[in-house]
């Protein structure tokens, strides 16, 4: 090899160097990689705040600029004693801050079935690489949607498991009650595969020792949508998702109504929590030890440290800092920190409600298509949060939830969300084979 | 929230915010936490956690190890004669 | 006046509270890992030890321990916090509403909870224009804060609560504390109304100073007819004053936000399958109450050691509390330091030797030397013999020399003849003590 990686798959050879030009889905990228002729040896890419022994995590953030960690994620250890080969780390959101993959301080990702539409985020490379190349296996992060909003807009199988069942080790935080690891891939084989394999019981992750063992053979029979759950879906994705659960029916699934008051209160809620224990996460970053250091140690430690995080905190890390240090101030605390807390208690409490009937819940992914990017920037911060609606509920309550990609608007993709109890992945799996079976995704073309 | 409590919060996260920044970040907060006052109208549950999944009793036993090499990690940071060097205290 | 401590010991563990690393080492930062150096994706795991030591702490001071408890998220920017929060208790100490009897009066303790410690800062360069360099082996050591009501009413009293409190703590946990180097306190102290904090003072001895030299200050503002401001000060040792902390711009809002990584941990079941050892304290109290101990005699016995309090419990029972007292703070306080290491073999020897002294079947000096005797572990079965031959070879040596008898009587200082000449003769197979006991007991036989 020695010229550049490659990425081969299913007999296909990519230059990664070349796809990269196009989309932007890596930030880092391995020099040399094992070509795939050994059947157990297979590729995968890791989102850029997995720590990677052999390359840099920066979390998308310009302020842990040369940060090599010393030690593997979990999930990426399991991946590569199971054959896995690390081709890159792909670009998102800083942090994890954001639905479009536009907050990143590096390159952002562009969407494979459109250049001029956002990939989604936060987990966009992840998106991205696993659309574009034939395939390949992503490691994502989702913290309120960040996995599933990609994997919507980018046309791939998004999963993310219940929060706790993949170890959280070597994981950059955003928020350490929400942040799960999860796959993204157009291959729903992939599914079945790597899910048993990056899960599991870590002893250096406690949140990760809850969990009963993973089952995957499950039967999917009633589904349920959220009665209010539609409102303010655009109306060409409302149509592909009323087309999908036609099918759905077809397929002998019984697609229900019902009310689900208390999720309209996941969304602050969960930005509440998501920010304030963003926030602590994010005070260590301040120039010593790792990332960016200006290293003028003459200087009082107070402006020292506002003056590299200033400097190196992206706008939208700074907003949500801000948003985070504030709802746990004294005074204000109890009105939106610990109100948040209850309140994830009730929106789980609404979900298990909702799991006594049925099988699992279902919702368009997105109310919306993948934005063109000239569209985003219109967008204001509150108006970006609420695009988050309907992904952060399961994300809210620790539920493993399953896009798939449901149908297309002008050759641009639409996903659809299926949410299942905790520990029950199994129903997602099968619930993507049976869809996969019966609507197989669409490729797109690639451009070199 | 007036720009003044922005500004206090901004140095309470180590944040230095030029007029411009405040201005703005003071806008956007106030947009997003008029959106959050929706919490209020959430009913009221007695029972907390800090998890979505019940995560209890993990401890791990007092003993001695090293899973990372003690040396690649100091070769990590900018050390004088083996300490990390810091900014001023005063 | 009214006192009130948050004094904070560090846990006798081999490993860091959230770590793995060790708690012991020479060199600055090589015990450090991801965990204690904060880098982006580590995370804390619970040492079980220290949760165990920090239950025990709760208990041996009659805290009420909840069913959970769980971990809090401190928020605040100093170099030598790696994650710049600290993970401490909050809204779940692991004991709540506990006393601590001192000297007989109850101090109330409010609460007892677990943290890790930042690392070890050093201040290098020009006064005014330090930098700070940091050592992390110090970071994640574990800590116990133990914080009492304000019922504490002087410094030295101050000094005393922390004496004690160490002692119990180094016999209940083996917790290693030295009294200077290893304790800390925030000491809060109000001669009237407001009251005044004094941050981190370091040591036994500077609690009293820094307390003391409040206490004046506070008076005299008082006697001034000036308002005492509450407010944090600190402690500068170098000139033994207190000095109001920097003005920060701002107040520090530590925003507390629970600590997601760890979990719950269900501690009341495990706190109440503890086995807790008797502290000095409580044993001390059971001496006067129930063998009629004095005070000052008690406390001498159970500061020398807790195994000479056990002998002592056991000889009350055996020959009764006089006895018991004459025994103890006699020759067994005598041989002590050699006695202790050997206690577990020759304990039965020892209570049988005093058994028989008070029986009357041995006499004093024969008990005395045969204590001594274990106590050096000399052996004992070549003891009898010469224990016998040095009372006869007296004997007849006084048998020999009459007058001595009678010089004696007059001046004690005459036993000296006697004793040098046997252990002239004697050539050093026994000890000056022993000669001296035979010599001296004999001589007052005879007048």
């Amino acid at each position: 090899m020695g010229e550049g990686a490659t990425a081969v798959m299913s007999g296909l050879t990519f230059d990664l160097e070349k796809l990269n030009q196009t989309y932007h889905m890596f930030n880092d990228m391995a020099a040399e990689t094992v070509p795939g002729e050994d059947e157990s040896i297979f590729q995968f890419s890791a989102k850029d705040n997995l720590c990677t022994k052999d390359l840099q995590a920066r979390a998308g953030s310009r302020i842990l600029e040369g940060y090599r960690p010393p030690f593997d994620a979990t999930a990426v250890a399991r991946l590569r004693s199971a054959g896995g080969v690390l081709l890159g780390k792909t670009n998102m959101d800083e942090f994890g801050f954001g639905t479009f993959g536009t907050n990143s301080g590096y390159q952002v990702p562009l969407n494979p079935f459109d250049l001029k539409r956002a990939c989604g985020g936060s987990s966009a490379g992840a998106a991205c690489a696993a659309s574009v190349i034939p395939g390949h296996l992503a490691l994502g992060v989702s913290t309120g949607g960040s996995i599933s909003c990609p994997a919507s807009f980018c046309g791939v199988f998004g999963l993310t498991p219940t929060y706790g069942r993949v170890s959280r080790y070597g994981l950059i935080d955003y928020g350490n009650s929400l942040d799960k690891i999860g796959l993204l891939t157009m291959d729903v084989g992939h599914l079945r595969r790597f899910l048993p394999i990056i899960s599991g019981a870590d002893p250096r992750d406690p949140t990760s020792c809850a969990q009963p063992p993973l089952e995957l053979d499950a039967e999917v029979r009633r589904v349920v949508i959220p009665e209010d759950s539609l409102n303010g879906v655009d109306g060409d994705v409302l149509e592909t998702f009323q087309t999908a659960i036609e099918h759905l029916s077809h397929m002998g699934i019984e697609v229900t109504t019902m009310p689900m008051p208390a999720l309209r209160f996941a969304l602050p809620a969960y930005y509440v929590l998501a920010t304030s224990e963003a926030s602590t996460n994010l005070a260590r970053y301040c120039g010593m030890r790792y990332g960016e250091r200006n290293e003028d140690y003459n200087q009082h430690f107070d402006p020292y440290f506002s003056k590299t995080r200033s400097r190196y905190l992206g706008q939208e890390a700074k907003r949500r800092v801000l948003l985070g240090t504030f709802t746990r101030m004294v005074g204000f605390r109890d009105r939106y920190y610990m109100k948040a807390l209850a309140t994830r208690e009730l929106v789980i409490s609404e979900y298990a409600q909702a799991f006594e009937e049925h099988d699992l819940v279902l919702t368009p992914t997105m109310p919306f298509l993948p934005p063109l990017f000239a569209d985003i920037e219109g967008m204001s911060p509150l108006d970006t949060y609420k695009a988050d609606g309907l992904t952060v509920p399961p994300n809210l309550a620790g539920l493993p939830h399953l896009s798939a990609p449901c149908g297309y608007v002008d050759g641009v993709p639409v996903g659809m969300q299926f949410v299942s109890p905790h520990w029950t992945e199994g129903r997602l799996v099968t619930m993507a084979e049976s869809w996969n079976g019966a609507h197989p995704p669409m490729r797109p073309e690639v451009i070199l | 929230m007036d720009i003044e409590t922005v500004r206090n919060v901004a140095k309470l996260a180590r944040l230095e915010l030029s007029d411009e920044e405040l201005q703005t970040f003071c806008n956007d907060l106030n947009d997003i936490l008029e959106y959050l006052s929706m919490l209020d109208e959430a009913p009221d549950v007695e029972c907390f956690g800090f998890n979505p999944i019940p995560v209890a009793d993990v401890l791990r036993e007092d003993e001695v190890g090293y899973d990372v090499d003690v040396d690649s990690l100091r070769e990590m940071l900018t050390t004088y004669q083996g300490w990390v060097r810091g900014p001023r205290l005063s | 006046m009214k006192i009130g401590l948050e004094v904070h010991v560090q846990l006798p563990t081999r490993s860091k509270l959230f770590c793995s690393c060790a708690t012991s080492a020479e060199e600055p930062n090589t015990a450090i890992c991801p965990t204690c150096l904060g880098l982006p994706g580590s995370r804390p795991v619970l040492n079980r030890r220290a949760l165990e030591l920090g239950l025990t702490i709760a208990r041996m001071m009659e805290c009420e321990v909840p069913d959970a408890t769980w971990f809090t998220r401190k928020t605040y920017f100093y170099p030598d916090l790696p994650r710049h929060f600290q993970i401490t208790q909050f809204d779940s100490p692991i004991g709540e509403r506990g006393q601590f009897i001192l000297d007989g009066k109850k101090i109330r303790i409010r609460r007892v909870h677990l943290e890790d410690d930042p690392g070890r800062v050093r201040r290098v360069g020009k006064t005014g224009e330090e930098v700070s360099l940091i050592d992390y082996n110090r970071s994640g050591i574990p800590l116990v804060e133990i914080v009492t009501e304000p019922d504490i009413t002087s410094p030295s009293e101050a000094r005393r609560f922390v004496t004690e409190l160490l002692k119990e703590l180094r016999h209940v946990v083996g917790v290693q504390a030295d009294g200077e180097s290893s304790v800390r306190a925030d000491c809060n102290i109000s001669v009237a109304e407001e009251r005044v904090e004094v941050k981190n003072v370091q040591g036994l001895r500077n609690i009293e100073r820094a307390l003391k030299y409040e206490a004046v200050r506070q008076v005299k503002l008082l006697k001034a007819k000036r308002p005492v401001l509450r407010e944090t000060r600190r402690f500068e040792e170098g000139r033994g004053v207190t000095l109001p902390a920097r003005k920060k711009e701002f107040e520090e809002d530590y925003g507390y936000i629970g600590e997601p990584d760890l979990g719950v941990f269900h501690i009341r079941a495990m706190a109440d399958a503890l086995e807790i050892r008797e502290g000095p304290m409580e044993t001390m109290v059971r001496l006067v109450d129930k063998h009629g101990v004095q005070e000052t005699v008690a406390r001498q016995i159970v500061s020398t050691s807790m195994s000479l309090a056990s002998l002592f419990e056991r000889l009350a029972v055996d020959v009764g509390s006089d006895a018991a007292i004459t025994w103890v703070t006699g020759p067994i306080t005598a041989s002590w330091s050699k006695l202790e290491p050997r206690l577990d073999e020759v304990e039965n020897e020892v209570v049988a030797a005093i058994i028989s002294t008070t029986s009357g079947k041995m006499s004093d000096v024969e008990g005395r030397m045969r204590i001594e005797a274990l106590a050096e572990g000399r052996d004992l079965e070549t003891i009898q013999a010469p224990e016998g031959d040095i009372i006869d070879m007296v004997e007849s040596f006084l048998d020999d020399n009459p007058e001595l008898v009678k010089d004696f009587q007059d001046n004690e200082k005459a036993a000296n003849r006697a004793i040098g000449q046997i252990m002239q003769a004697t050539k050093g197979s026994y000890s000056s003590r022993d000669v001296v006991a035979a010599v001296m007991s004999a001589l007052r036989k005879r007048i």
